[in-house]
């Protein structure tokens, strides 16, 4: 009966939309780096933390409000404590433990055996509770008991806490991990050396009446005050075999701190490049639209700088580390990640269909190029994909791939001369209109509903008072473009006009279009 | 027109480019530095070398009334080319193709009369694309006649009636389905329809007025006028 109740409550828990959004949002605002809210959760807790360490300086010599004693005492620990709940209860799934173990059995038609998930339910939060990180946290709490007067000291475990919200601690334990070993070889190194210099130190001393070392303990402290090359001098052997063992502890000490130096340099210097490239993923995740360009070769490197100009946000990724570097050098966020792995995505932690304006695939090489499509068309139908094409006998495969817009530089090359030498007059008036560097040049202006408020037919718009031509409008519902329309036409939401003129008159006529009142409103 | 259009370089540039041109020409030959390509059985293709022996060329064909296409796949011997051609024939029309903007400005300095920058073109049909897709549709659509729309260019003759008459005194709305985007002068220098020289203007005689619309329009348009339409070879704004 009792099985059976806790299996469906499992099941229950499983199933229940609303139960499986709570805990998610939970995990997102404790855990989840990317999630925006949690820097909140996080500034709020380090604030909670250092209110706690100045109630307990200020107690030291000063007689504190109660009300400060209980929030400090109180408050801060019931929050730490709900926290602390919050943490045990997210970091693992217990129903789906259960279910887990449930759906085992029945599919090798054995009975139910629930002993074993709470076994395994057990080990899971048991090694959650004794982590370090959790420690730390419960340590936090204990102030809750202030009467005795030792847990108080514990406020102090609060302050380890940080580690938890800032992400650059992290970094920094994350960084001098990677050298385990070497700090471990150090350690070993300068215990021994601390060892058999306070024993030798101890005996050399110890009965020397007029020296300052008496006891073991001062010999381990004059040890590794020297050691450090700290040398505070409050203690200092006279004796003459004393100070050989100085010597000795001295020349050491030299050692440990260049070793120590030079170890926590080259552990920096090895994981600088991750750091940075972790810092560069951080920032992708705050773009909300962006181009992804994959590869960064001749034209590409174009493409980039053009789209840069006119204000984009553009993110590179790119197999090739030089080419990244010079991405870099350039001063675009570049990653070096091969564009046709999904893992390379992933890694950004993006919403591809969201944040990505447009994905651009300019390898010089088809086969790069359909092999990035493809990746991306399996991780996302919709996004639009454009792609050059270096050989036309590659054109199907790459529409094959869901290429939306497919560019062949060869093919323009022979419409181009085309054009040059059958419309002259065509060809230079375009090009010298899409030339960002003539004053005169072709633009698109959306109508919006706030322009519809003062204008509803073309006539209305009176661009020519501001010496720009309306070359047409684009049509949203039908989804043409109509020359030279007629006075009377209706303009609509999600239109365009397309119109030529100086940059400035064309800028100045489309403030007019946003800022006119109808004179009859006055 | 020119008669003949010749294309040193036998690649896939030059397979776009023959693809494209053979229906405006009467003859298109095929030059390569490639022994090799003369056993080509789709193309016709001569063999030639970058020195100064022109001599089998000319004897075949016209070369000053051709339109020659360098597209030789490394920088250096298309500027070499380039400027051999030029030294040798003063009115020949060049035009080549360059990897860079900057190798375009080598070739243009070199006696080219127009230049196409793969990269930066490429670059720039990627951006316009993306960031102004109507205006890029609009403006493809008239260059590679996928529409009816045209740009044309239309010389004031002797007799049209608009002749000695200040630009902007002309009441354009009276021609339907055009829009003058410009006017060249007789130097050639082109002067947009707004600014403020253009409005100034009183047309002459040699005037070319640069107008969008559909082809039947403008037909009317050069009919109500009197003027025809124009395309002067030599004059490109290089």
């Amino acid at each position: 009966m009792l099985k059976h109740l806790i299996i469906d409550a499992a099941y229950n828990l499983q199933t229940s939309k609303s139960y499986q959004a709570r805990k998610q949002f939970f995990r997102n605002l404790l855990e989840n780096n990317n999630y925006r809210y949690k820097k909140y959760v996080d500034a709020f807790m380090i604030m909670l933390i250092f209110t706690s360490v100045a109630v307990l300086i200020r107690e030291v010599k000063h007689p504190i409000h109660d009300y400060m004693f209980y929030f400090n005492s109180y408050v801060i620990s019931i929050i730490f404590f709900i926290e602390y709940l919050l943490r045990f209860w997210i970091h693992s799934d217990v129903s789906k433990i259960i279910v887990e173990r449930v759906e085992h059995d029945s599919f090798l038609s054995r009975d139910v055996k629930l002993y074993k998930a709470f076994k395994k339910i057990l080990h899971v939060k048991l090694s959650y509770v004794f982590s370090m990180t959790a420690i730390i946290d419960l340590l936090a709490i204990m102030p809750f008991f202030h009467e005795l007067r030792l847990l108080r000291l514990f406020i102090l475990f609060r302050v380890f806490k940080l580690f938890r919200y800032a992400n650059s601690f992290q970094t920094l334990a994350s960084v001098l991990a990677t050298k385990k070993f070497e700090f471990f070889t150090l350690a070993i190194f300068a215990s021994i050396v601390i060892f058999v210099s306070s024993v030798l130190i101890y005996v050399m001393e110890a009965n020397n009446s007029s020296s300052p070392i008496n006891t073991l303990f001062e010999a381990v402290y004059w040890s590794i005050v020297t050691i450090s090359t700290v040398g505070y001098g409050d203690m200092v052997p006279v004796t003459y075999e004393g100070r050989i063992v100085s010597l000795v502890v001295i020349t050491s000490g030299i050692a440990v701190l260049a070793f120590t130096t030079s170890l926590v340099v080259s552990a920096f210097t090895e994981k600088l490049d991750e750091i940075r490239e972790i810092k560069t993923v951080e920032d992708i995740i705050k773009l909300k639209q962006f181009y992804l360009v994959c590869g960064y070769e001749d034209v590409a490197q174009d493409v980039v700088k053009k789209l840069a100009r006119r204000g984009n946000d553009i993110i590179i990724l790119d197999e090739d580390a030089s080419r990244v570097e010079q991405a870099k050098k350039d001063g675009f966020k570049a990653l070096n990640y091969d564009p046709g792995q999904v893992e390379s995505y992933k890694k950004l932690h993006i919403n591809i269909d969201k944040q990505i304006k447009a994905i651009l695939c300019l390898r010089e090489n088809d086969v790069e190029n359909v092999y990035a499509a493809l990746t991306i068309r399996s991780l996302s139908k919709e996004i639009y994909i454009l792609s050059l094409l270096m050989e036309s006998s590659n054109r199907n495969k790459l529409k094959f791939a869901g290429i939306n817009t497919i560019v062949y530089p060869q093919e323009l090359v022979g419409l181009i001369t085309k054009e040059l030498i059958g419309q002259p007059v065509a060809f230079e008036i375009i090009h010298e209109l899409r030339s960002e560097k003539s004053n005169v040049h072709i633009a698109e202006i959306a109508i919006t509903s706030r322009i519809l408020e003062s204008f509803s037919t073309v006539g209305e718009l009176g661009n020519q008072d501001f010496r720009v031509l309306l070359l047409g409008v684009h049509k949203k519902e039908t989804q043409r473009f109509y020359f030279n329309p007629l006075d009377d036409t209706f303009i609509e939401n999600g239109d365009y006009l397309l119109v030529i003129g100086y940059r400035v008159f064309v800028k100045e006529f489309e403030k007019h279009l946003h800022t006119k009142v109808k004179y009859d409103e006055k | 027109m020119k008669n003949s259009a010749l294309i040193f370089g036998f690649n896939k540039y030059a397979i776009e480019i023959i693809k494209n041109v053979k229906s405006e020409y009467n003859d298109v030959k095929i030059y390569s530095l490639d022994e090799e390509d003369s056993n080509n059985t789709e193309y016709e293709i001569e063999h030639f070398d970058l020195s100064d022996n022109w001599k089998n060329i000319e004897g075949s064909i016209d070369i000053e009334n051709s339109i020659v296409f360098c597209v030789l796949e490394d920088t250096a011997e298309n500027i070499f080319l380039t400027i051999s051609l030029r030294a040798l024939y003063e009115n020949l029309s060049i035009i080549a193709i360059a990897s860079h903007k900057e190798n375009a400005n080598k070739l243009l300095m070199a006696g080219a009369n127009k230049v196409i920058p793969l990269v930066e073109t490429t670059a720039d049909i990627i951006a316009n694309m993306l960031e102004s897709p109507i205006s890029h549709g609009v403006l493809h659509d008239i260059l590679y006649e996928k529409s009816d729309l045209k740009i044309a260019q239309i010389k004031i003759d002797k007799g049209s009636h608009f002749k000695d008459e200040e630009l902007s005194n002309i009441d354009w709305s009276h021609y339907h389905g055009i829009i003058v985007l410009s006017v060249m002068h007789k130097d050639m220098s082109s002067e947009f329809i707004y600014s403020s020289k253009a409005k100034r203007h009183i047309i002459e005689e040699g005037d070319i007025l640069v107008v969008v619309g559909y082809e039947k329009d403008i037909k009317d348009f050069e009919k109500s006028i009197g003027s025809q339409r124009y395309v002067n070879w030599s004059n490109w704004s290089w």
